[in-house]
């Protein structure tokens, strides 16, 4: 290899010779006599050009590179220093004692060439340290105000870069980075004369970086101060600003971001501004400004409208750079607030075609979210045309749009039904086919009246699907939705078909399928699925057989009811098992290393279970809410972007909540003294008590017992100085009355505890059973103070008994929504309308803490804890009144359906809310506990 | 938040027509761990030599075929431009603004086509390297843009030293003279 490489160096520059000899024809050359400037200058390129693609030296062979390299200051010329910098720049962070050319280069600075001097400066900041840094502060002065942009610039910059190390030293020069801020800089007359002459397409006077840089500088060196930073921004803004650079103006803007953001009375004052640059001339300037103002919830709708259309001009700039960043930035806003995008949906459908995927991509992810009832039709219509002609990780963003636009209108899904059916038709990947099939599911499971003719697609796709994972998926399905439906028979001949023809996997699962069908109460079709089954039992896979066997022996004992029952329960289980909880204690059951541990089996009991209805709650909140929490759709390489991305993310939300729930009980269960409570039938999220900069920080959990309501308080103790003893909450309310408290025994300096108090619940007069009670706690924490050494964490005094004490902390409520739980019905009008009207309650509020629609809306959803169905759970733009549907389950089973419409009025927000439940008390609580 | 630091650029990158390396720069800031100021706490998404090959391969095969000028990729935002036989990116973070990236990287390639007489191809570029790697040093310091006019960046590359025997000799003498008074200098400042 070296002697090849050896032969090639002379043939030519393009072919890189090997490591080590470009290292000894270094260190040959430079310290040669006399040094050979235009040698050295190529042979420096090919290190730079090593170090570039990768390439290191060890710290010795890198340090005699250096010394080497710095022999070369004796060298005049001008050409050859200038990349003498670019070298010392690159083996600055692998060579040892690069302080030793700190003085060649100060020279340089001092006396050098024009056309090297910036370059000096620049490296100057790569060989300084802090306790160096002082030396050069007459310096740098000197060169910040210098009239030459570039060498103000590099010193602007190198300043920056020091900054941090020597932000002591480097504020000294605050005055002079000022002056260059205002400052207009020309280049010399001398800059394009050299050598490119007749290459230059123009000689610009001046490009004002150097605004920029000392823009930059000097906000680091003030950011902490708000006033000189309100100032600055005022001084530099407006048609007065002596800014022209446009990243100086971007960086303006910028700061006003963190103004407004830190202090949203500022937002006002500070519009104008940004208004004015929305119509600069240079695109970033526009495109940052409208961003800033969109980010904002605090701009009001007119100003946001403002900002939108000024994306929606800049959709038709000829650079397709600028496109991009407006229609990423529109998409964004999409997400949240489609109904602000609207008045883009011209544009945005002549972008659909864009030769730029991604613009094309964000264009109709957009349009989908925009898009209206009345819409969807057409828009589906347009996408229909041209998904034969593009690849299939576009279409899995589009079928994943599609799919959250089915679930946002549920009444549309007829013709997106005949556009996922058509598109499952065509030719496509595995994952194109899965996004496909997953959609289907959903509507299936949202959807109830697309069910049928759902199922009739997914069974005529099984009859040709290449991918066995599907049609197990599929087959699974289709046993689990099949009886339901009016015809049953119907789907028996498809996956009876599966069996006569697919490999063992899918034969496997269609055995499974059809013996779900013979659960159904007709006998016959009973009897018949009884035949299509032992037809199975001679099958030459063992699996088929085995489960064929099974179903078969359990459809024969199934005579009496209550066998019937275990036999519903084998085949087709009602309750499913949280499989991220699963996962974490299997984990922890095979990782544990105490060998004592595997002596008892794998305790499944210990894995919560969801109903249907629970499961299909958690799943549709974390698919509508997918769009909200998207950070960025197409980023990915592997594009399964946007969509699936997001919805990782939220399930990751869902599954930490279940997680955090599982902690608890498994917490709890530890303790002796709660264990005999039973179950946890609800877990409230976690409430802060405290501000968080406090002594003691304390949070709590309400955990609901059958017959107790146990407050989990979690405090942290962050005094540096002060161990806690005998910690403990006292906690007194009206209903409640505490049973006992499990105090903290010791609670070290900077350490966390938790403590538990337990309550009982009241019963109810009427039905004698615990009530669902609302009531205010109020709390205090007792505890026992004591000094001790922060480092050590020892008493000082062994003897010292320290002193009681008492804080005061926040009141707890205990509301209706503590004994709810958040449930799923696909169709909420006809379960509202199953409710006993008998039980109906009604009641007006007026919502005085909340100034905004969304607010409300979202406070009662948190009240309550219920889910919103229906896509009710967002306010539609610049409304004045909302409906809002919820659904939820109490603690004892009983089904609550809540409809409240929201009104803006004179006085306020007023919430009607019409609520029905199993029981008419219930009913009159919830409403109760929404004021 | 938007970034409010001057550090924007996360890569600059020259690949060659299979995805190679011609050229390869991800920023660091010089001394990024010396003070608590967030601005300053910048973290390179691709820190080993691994992940940044792991990156540029899948950039290349994302972007080289394609006429296209931007793409979100591995959650940076990426501007690049195919010239011949090569291609030229810039790699920014998801919040940066895109078109100031674009602005640089159209100043970069102005400046490439000048410096290089106009003939910017994988061949030219390895043999006039220097002229290369000093017209992004002038455009891009660490991170931080220093300058997106392509001609004023090409003004600030200086040409190859030409004529150097009869300079040589010459410069040698003046550069030991020039030794010889500096270390006087040195030995005064330090009063002996």
């Amino acid at each position: 290899m070296s002697t090849l490489t050896y032969k090639k160096f002379d043939e030519g520059e393009g072919v890189l010779p090997d490591k080590m000899t470009i290292y000894q024809d270094c260190i040959s050359a430079f310290n040669a006599s006399p040094v050979n400037a235009k040698k050295c200058r190529i042979l420096l390129a090919k290190l730079v050009r090593l170090l570039s693609i990768g390439e290191t030296f060890p710290a010795n062979e890198a340090t005699n590179l250096f010394f080497s390299i710095s022999k070369l200051f004796q060298h005049k010329s001008v050409e050859l220093r200038q990349i003498v910098y670019l070298a010392i720049k690159k083996l600055c962070h692998i060579s040892n004692d690069v302080l030793m050319v700190t003085s060649s280069i100060m020279k340089d600075i001092q006396n050098g060439d024009i056309i090297y001097k910036p370059n000096a400066i620049r490296t100057l900041a790569r060989v300084l340290d802090s306790s160096t840094v002082h030396a050069t502060e007459r310096l740098f002065k000197n060169c910040i105000v210098d009239k030459n942009p570039n060498v103000s610039s590099a010193a602007l910059v190198s300043s920056y870069h020091l900054s941090p190390e020597s932000k002591d030293v480097v504020k000294r020069w605050a005055n002079e980075t000022q002056e260059a801020v205002y400052a207009q800089k020309y280049f010399p007359d001398t800059q394009f004369q050299n050598v490119h002459q007749e290459f230059y397409s123009r000689f610009p006077s001046s490009t004002q970086f150097s605004q920029y840089h000392a823009l930059g500088l000097l906000y680091v060196l003030r950011n902490h101060d708000k006033m000189a930073l309100v100032k600055m921004v005022n001084q530099l803004s407006g048609s007065s600003s002596p800014l022209t650079n446009p990243l100086a103006i971007i960086q303006v803007i910028r700061y006003i971001s963190k103004l407004i953001e830190e202090d949203p009375s500022l937002a006002d004052h500070l519009y104008p501004y940004l208004l004015t640059w929305t119509t600069n001339k240079s695109e970033m300037v526009c495109l940052e400004s409208a961003k800033i103002i969109l980010n904002y919830k605090k701009f009001s709708p007119e100003q946001h409208t403002e900002a939108i259309s000024v994306l929606r001009d800049l959709l038709n700039a000829p650079r397709v750079v600028t496109i991009f960043a407006a229609v990423r930035m529109l998409n964004k806003i999409a997400m949240t607030n489609p109904e602000k995008v609207v008045v883009c949906n011209y544009e945005l459908e002549s972008l659909i075609n864009h030769s730029n995927r991604s613009i094309a991509t964000y264009a109709i992810t957009t349009l989908l979210k925009t898009g209206s009832a009345d819409t969807v039709d057409r828009l589906i219509k347009t996408i229909s045309t041209f998904m034969n002609d593009i690849s299939d990780e576009f279409k899995v963003v589009v079928i994943d749009a599609i799919r959250n636009l089915t679930l946002k209108f549920p009444e549309k899904y007829k013709p997106m039904l005949v556009f996922l059916s058509d598109v499952l038709r065509d030719e496509g990947g595995f994952k194109f086919k899965n996004t496909v099939v997953e959609s289907l599911f959903d509507m299936i499971h949202y959807i109830p009246e697309s069910r049928d003719s759902a199922l009739e697609n997914l069974c005529e796709f099984i009859e040709d699907c290449e991918y066995p994972e599907l049609t197990v998926r599929i087959l699974h399905l289709l046993g689990d939705e099949g009886p339901k439906t009016k015809n049953p028979t119907l789907y028996i001949r498809h996956i009876y078909n599966r069996i006569a023809l697919e490999n063992s996997i899918v034969r496997a699962s269609a055995v499974v399928a059809l013996s779900k069908f013979a659960l159904t109460e007709d006998l016959s079709l009973k009897k018949s699925i009884e035949v299509l089954l032992q037809r199975s039992l001679t099958d030459s896979d063992d699996e088929v057989r085995d489960r064929a066997a099974v179903s078969l022996k359990l459809l024969s004992s199934s005579t009496d009811k209550t066998s019937s029952v275990i036999l519903v329960d084998f085949i087709k289980p009602t309750k499913k098992y949280s499989l991220p909880i699963l996962e974490q204690k299997l984990t922890q059951y095979i990782s544990s290393s105490d060998k004592a541990s595997y002596e008892n089996p794998f305790d499944i009991s210990s894995v919560p279970q969801y109903t249907e209805e629970e499961w299909k709650a958690q799943e549709y909140k974390a698919k509508t809410t997918v769009q909200a929490s998207e950070e960025e759709p197409l980023s990915d390489h592997k594009g399964r972007s946007g969509l699936a991305g997001g919805a990782t993310e939220t399930h990751n939300e869902t599954q930490q909540a279940e997680l955090l729930q599982q902690q608890y009980i498994d917490e709890i269960s530890q303790i002796t003294e709660l264990s005999e409570y039973g179950p946890i039938l609800h877990s409230s999220s976690v409430v802060e008590l405290t501000e968080r900069e406090t002594e003691f920080v304390v949070s709590v959990v309400k955990h609901i017992f059958k017959e107790h309501l146990v407050l989990q308080f979690n405090i942290e103790n962050t005094l540096t100085d002060s161990e806690l003893m005998m910690v403990s909450v006292i906690s007194e309310g009206e209903v409640y009355q505490e049973e006992f408290i499990l105090p903290v025994e010791k609670l070290a300096p900077r350490s966390k505890g938790t403590l538990y108090v337990s309550f009982a619940r009241p019963e109810d007069e009427e039905t004698g059973a615990p009530g669902l009670f609302s009531d205010t706690l109020s709390n205090t924490l007792s505890f026992t103070s004591r000094e001790v050494d922060p480092t050590t964490l020892l008493p000082f005094d062994e003897e010292d008994e320290g002193y009681q004490d008492e804080y005061q902390i926040e009141e707890l409520e205990v509301t209706i929504g503590d004994f709810i739980v958040p449930s799923f019905t696909a169709d909420f009008d006809k379960t509202f309308a199953e409710l006993p009207s008998e039980n109906e309650e009604v009641a007006v509020f007026n919502l005085s803490s909340s100034s905004e629609l969304q607010e409300a809306v979202n406070s009662v959803i948190n009240v309550l804890s219920m889910s919103a169905l229906g896509n009710t759970e967002t306010v539609g733009f610049s409304a004045n009144n909302h409906k809002l549907k919820v659904y939820g389950k109490s603690i004892n089973g009983e089904r609550i359906a809540g409809l409240i419409n929201f009104v803006i009025s004179k006085n306020g927000i007023v919430a009607k809310a019409t609520v029905r439940s199993d029981n008419k008390a219930l009913s009159e609580t919830v409403v109760n506990g929404i004021a | 938040m938007s970034n409010l630091s001057l550090y924007t650029i996360t890569a600059a990158l020259i690949l060659d027509s299979e995805g190679k390396r011609i050229y390869a720069n991800y920023y660091t800031p010089i001394h990024p761990n010396a003070s608590n100021d967030q601005t300053f706490q910048i973290q390179t998404p691709f820190p080993t030599l691994k992940t940044q090959e792991t990156f540029e391969a899948g950039l290349f095969s994302k972007t080289f075929k394609s006429k296209s000028s931007i793409v979100l990729y591995e959650d940076q935002i990426v501007v690049y431009k195919v010239i011949s036989d090569v291609a030229v990116y810039i790699v920014g973070s998801l919040k940066e603004n895109e078109a100031m990236l674009y602005q640089v990287l159209s100043g970069l390639c102005e400046a490439l086509e000048i410096v290089l007489k106009d003939a910017v191809d994988k061949k030219s570029i390895q043999e006039n390297y220097d002229f290369v790697a000093l017209a992004i040093d002038e455009t891009i310091d660490d991170g931080i843009i220093l300058e997106t006019d392509g001609n004023a960046i090409a003004s600030r590359v200086s040409k190859r030293p030409s004529s150097e025997n009869t300079l040589n000799i010459e410069l040698n003498e003046r550069g030991l003279f020039n030794a010889f008074q500096f270390a006087k200098k040195k030995v005064k400042g330090f009063n002996f």
